[in-house]
């Protein structure tokens, strides 16, 4: 069946179409928190409903667009709660976590990639089996190990070894397999001109990385940023929570704050979400240039 | 490799079993010492408890507050002079031994309002008394503390079987037996020396005599070495349980002395903290013969295991060094010691925090290690396959329910399996279509508005994930949700999303499928945009439809980038914690439970750790099996 010329290209409102009702989808959730943080209130409901509500009524319930705006939830989270604290908290550890983490990973990814040496294959290997390790399997060895043995319990330090060797394995991967990728010709010419390895390293390889580490350093500090059941764990000191074991506790259990979660979350996900748009740029050539050269 | 000379293996051999000697003994000589002050400790705790159980029943029965005071200084009369005695009821100090409370402090008066800690306690011990009554778990009637070598210890004082206070007691230290000298175990480790120098000097330089001859010095000496440490360690448990045996015996003389009763029962006073008698020692002070014997086999055997395992981790240097392995090793590391210093920093990381941690939970699931003995070694926890067993021989599905109903049991492990099963493969194959529909469409030559597009759909990704699955949460409440309002805008009746299986299942499907698509999204867009337009131009050339431009063109190219991003999206959807614990939590009944969240619900709330880390371990084999079939498969395909 030879298919005609025209049948070849969909007709591009079509896909606009389709692409707008993804965007609602997509973009909805993150709507309705917005409104319930800036409702003032604490209920989770957009508007309340007449006791024989019409379809109007309830079309104004779904949409996402609070019936008066207020800062009263952003400043009470920030003032009354501490919150502020939290934030510093988790900004401190998920920064740290990610400079160690990705430094130790660039040197060890850089070795993988670049020598021959009895134990690299079966390194490579342990770090992806390490992948599959779940996590409530290692939290209470973890928790003897930093809180009994190295005694970091209620630390930021604690959470910032944790996090950063944690996240090694991953960006082992993805590093290496960006490195692969790099062309020996270069290094070969540095050699030549005298360079020594770790100028090599450090002045060649490192700046035309530049996209995997932007992403691997992306990566761990979403993760340090995000993770809440391990710093649950460590860290007893209320004053000493991240922000995401904090936000938890305004809709964990008995309490129901909605407002204060919505507001929470919308100034927890401020700097990650502008980080991560930031960076989408290297998103695609930090991912998939290490697989799809194989 | 350099071949192994023959002169060379001389050396090693030596070198292989002066290390491997050094690791039998030397750190069973530690760990001896460790056990035996331990045991000691133990002894003198229990010879405390002896002596505070015998005082409580004496100060129970006397008739009034004189009887008492008089009673605690003849006691104390008895007793070595740093012995200190204090009679607690309610906030009164009935009675007391103790120099600093003459004078003005005298007893009997009121506690001061910085002894209340000394009420606390009484209170805690009547709690745990009135707990241990009605059942449950034991819980301490009796409170230890080490102050060095001396002991304070605290029981509950009862009258008629109700408790009316306390009676604390401090037993001054006594010297220490002290150690074992490492002189025998020196003495092993020189003599197997010599004697393997002289073999080594007399015998033809063959490699597998001269590894006969050190192995066999090395067992000869190991068993020398653990036999006597053996017989030591059963003699210092025997000590151990005369003290205790005189203790009582000299308590009950003293307590026939002072009351005139002559039926006292003094093995009832030598009991655990929850005051259930060890039952070693008879009522007059006698060591039961059968008990002491089975708890210094006990002992022994504990203290074997440990030896043995050093004793095999001796023998396995022993034949690296001795096989040229650590030789080996060594050069390795001189050869390659740049690339080796470029990965130390981060293996030691995650030796210590990924790799260490891993084997010591998998070590954790063949023991009953639960809340209550987590101060126990693993080993005296081991309970073998026990938990393993117990995880996958259980195939009841159905059981009764409180009203007498057939319910299906949702804890079942197979189903939670089922369900995660279920729970990856619909979340996978949602986002890999739903992502790649996408990155095709945005892929779309002169589409306006791509940047954006982009932008939008790729929010998902960067929203943290708890707070996605708590909005989402929010999202499905019954009453205030807006997913009810909207049904209710197309007149349906408002939905319980987490009542029923099914729609919890998609409460958690929708605000997975949510979140997962960009990735895919974005891994699907990076390989589309590496495809070179003059394949599609030839192919149009060629007259092949669309269809078959993706299935030729497209596809292959997506599998390189695809495969991968799978692989790792079924292991991430597989280990999916927090949307399933923040958004259904297993509602309803434990119905929407994957493997990971049930597994932290044996740990942290039912506080099971050893069946909790067999539960992980398992899903830790799934997850190895599907990584290695999966990879077979690759291969496979590729090889085609």
């Amino acid at each position: 069946m030879a298919p005609s010329r025209r049948e070849e290209r969909t007709p591009h409102w079509i896909l606009h179409t389709f692409l707008a009702a993804t965007v609602i989808y997509t973009v909805y959730p993150v709507l309705w928190v917005l409104t319930i943080a800036f409702s003032g209130k604490q209920s989770l409901a957009i508007a309340d409903l007449p006791a024989d509500p019409t379809k109007l009524d309830r079309f104004r319930a779904v949409l996402p667009w609070p019936t008066r705006f207020a800062f009263g939830n952003f400043s009470s989270v920030m003032a009354d709660q501490p919150f502020a604290r939290w934030m510093l908290n988790s900004a401190i550890v998920a920064i740290g976590a990610t400079i160690v983490g990705v430094a130790l990973s660039c040197t060890a990814a850089y070795a993988f990639s670049r020598f021959k040496f009895p134990g690299r294959r079966f390194g490579m290997m342990s770090f992806l089996v390490s992948q599959m390790f779940p996590g409530t399997l290692t939290l209470i060895p973890l928790y003897i190990i930093i809180v009994q043995w190295l005694g970091l319990g209620s630390t930021l330090s604690g959470l910032v070894i944790v996090y950063a060797t944690t996240s090694i394995p991953f960006s082992v991967w993805m590093l290496k397999g960006y490195f692969d990728t790099i062309p020996k010709e270069l290094e070969e010419a540095a050699v030549m001109e005298g360079a020594g390895p770790g100028k090599i390293f450090w002045s060649i390889v490192l700046p035309l990385a530049k996209p995997a580490i932007a992403i691997t350093a992306l990566f761990s500090f979403m993760t340090g940023w995000n993770e809440f059941i391990q710093a649950a764990t460590f860290m007893d000191k209320e004053e000493m929570y991240t922000a995401p074991v904090g936000l938890r506790f305004f809709v964990g259990g008995f309490q129901q704050q909605w407002g204060y979660f919505a507001a929470g979350s919308i100034i927890v996900s401020i700097p990650v979400v502008l980080l991560f748009l930031y960076l989408q740029k290297y998103l695609v050539s930090g991912l998939t240039a290490g697989s799809v050269k194989g | 490799m350099s071949p192994a000379g023959p002169p060379a293996s001389r050396v090693r051999f030596g070198i292989g079993l002066l290390f491997g000697l050094l690791v039998a003994l030397a750190g069973g000589w530690a760990l001896l010492l460790g056990a035996r002050t331990q045991l000691e400790d133990d002894w003198t705790t229990r010879r405390a408890i002896v002596a505070v159980n015998a005082l409580g029943s004496l100060v129970g029965q006397a008739t009034d507050d004189a009887g008492v005071r008089k009673l605690v200084s003849a006691w104390q009369g008895t007793h070595p002079p740093g012995t200190r005695v204090r009679v607690i009821r309610g906030t009164t100090l009935e009675a007391s031994t103790d120099p600093a409370d003459t004078g003005a402090k005298a007893a009997p008066r009121r506690l001061a309002r910085e002894e209340k800690p000394l009420y606390d306690q009484a209170q805690r011990l009547r709690a745990g008394v009135d707990s241990n009554r009605e059942g449950g778990a034991p819980k301490a009637e009796i409170e230890v503390e080490r102050q060095g070598g001396a002991r304070q210890v605290a029981a509950p004082l009862e009258a008629d079987g109700k408790v009316t206070g306390m009676v604390r007691l401090l037993v001054p230290a006594e010297p220490s037996t002290g150690g074992r000298s490492p002189v025998q175990a020196v003495l092993l480790l020189v003599f197997a020396l010599v004697l393997y120098a002289v073999a080594a000097w007399l015998l033809p330089p063959r490699t597998a005599l001269l590894a006969t001859v050190s192995t066999a010095l090395f067992c000869l000496a190991a068993a020398f070495f653990v036999g006597g440490e053996l017989r030591a360690l059963g003699l210092a448990e025997r000590d151990g349980q005369r003290a205790l045996a005189s203790t009582v015996a000299a308590e009950v003389g003293r307590a026939r002395a002072l009351t005139g009763a002559s039926a006292i029962d003094g093995g009832a006073w030598d009991t655990d903290l929850a005051r259930k008698p060890h039952g070693l020692v008879t009522g007059a002070g006698a060591i039961d013969r059968e008990k002491g014997e089975a708890q210094a086999q006990r002992v022994r055997r504990g203290a074997l295991r440990s030896l043995l395992t050093l004793a095999a981790l001796g023998l396995l240097a022993l034949v690296v060094v001795g096989f040229g392995g650590a030789h080996r090793v060594g050069r390795a590391l001189v050869t390659n010691r740049q690339a080796y210093a470029y990965i130390a920093p981060a293996i030691m990381g995650t030796t210590l925090l990924v790799f260490f941690p891993f084997l010591y939970g998998i070590a954790l699931s063949f023991t009953d290690s639960n809340i209550y003995n987590t101060n126990l070694p693993l080993t005296e926890l081991w309970v073998g396959l026990r938990n393993y067993a117990t995880i996958l021989g259980d195939f009841s599905f159905l059981r009764r329910a409180a009203d007498g109903h057939w319910v299906f049991n949702y804890l079942n492990f197979y189903w939670t399996f089922l369900f995660t099963v279920i729970w990856t493969i619909t979340n996978v194959v949602w986002g890999v279509s739903f992502g790649l529909l996408l990155a095709l469409v945005l892929n779309t030559k002169g589409l306006a508005l791509r940047p954006i597009y982009r932008v939008l759909l790729i929010l998902p990704w960067a929203m943290p994930n708890y707070i996605t699955a708590l909005i989402w949460k929010g999202m499905f409440h019954r009453q205030f949700g807006v997913v009810n309002q909207v049904l209710a805008i197309f007149g349906f009746e408002p939905l319980s999303w987490f009542d029923t299986p099914f729609t919890s299942y998609l409460t958690a499907l929708a605000t997975n499928g949510w979140l997962s698509f960009p990735f895919m999204m974005v891994v699907s867009l990076g390989a589309l945009q590496s495809i070179p337009a003059d394949l599609y131009e030839a192919a149009r050339v060629d007259g092949a439809s669309r269809w078959q431009q993706f299935r030729a063109i497209t596809l292959p190219s997506l599998k390189p980038a695809l495969v991968p991003a799978v692989i790792l999206s079924v292991v991430w959807t597989f280990n999916m914690f927090n949307i399933i614990y923040l958004v259904t939590a297993g509602e309803p009944g434990g119905s929407t439970e994957i493997l990971i969240t049930q597994a932290y619900k044996y740990a942290f709330q039912r506080y099971q750790y050893g069946y909790a880390a067999a539960y992980a371990t398992i899903i830790f084999g799934i997850l190895l099996v599907y990584g290695t079939i999966q990879n077979r498969v690759t291969r496979a395909t590729e090889a085609l």
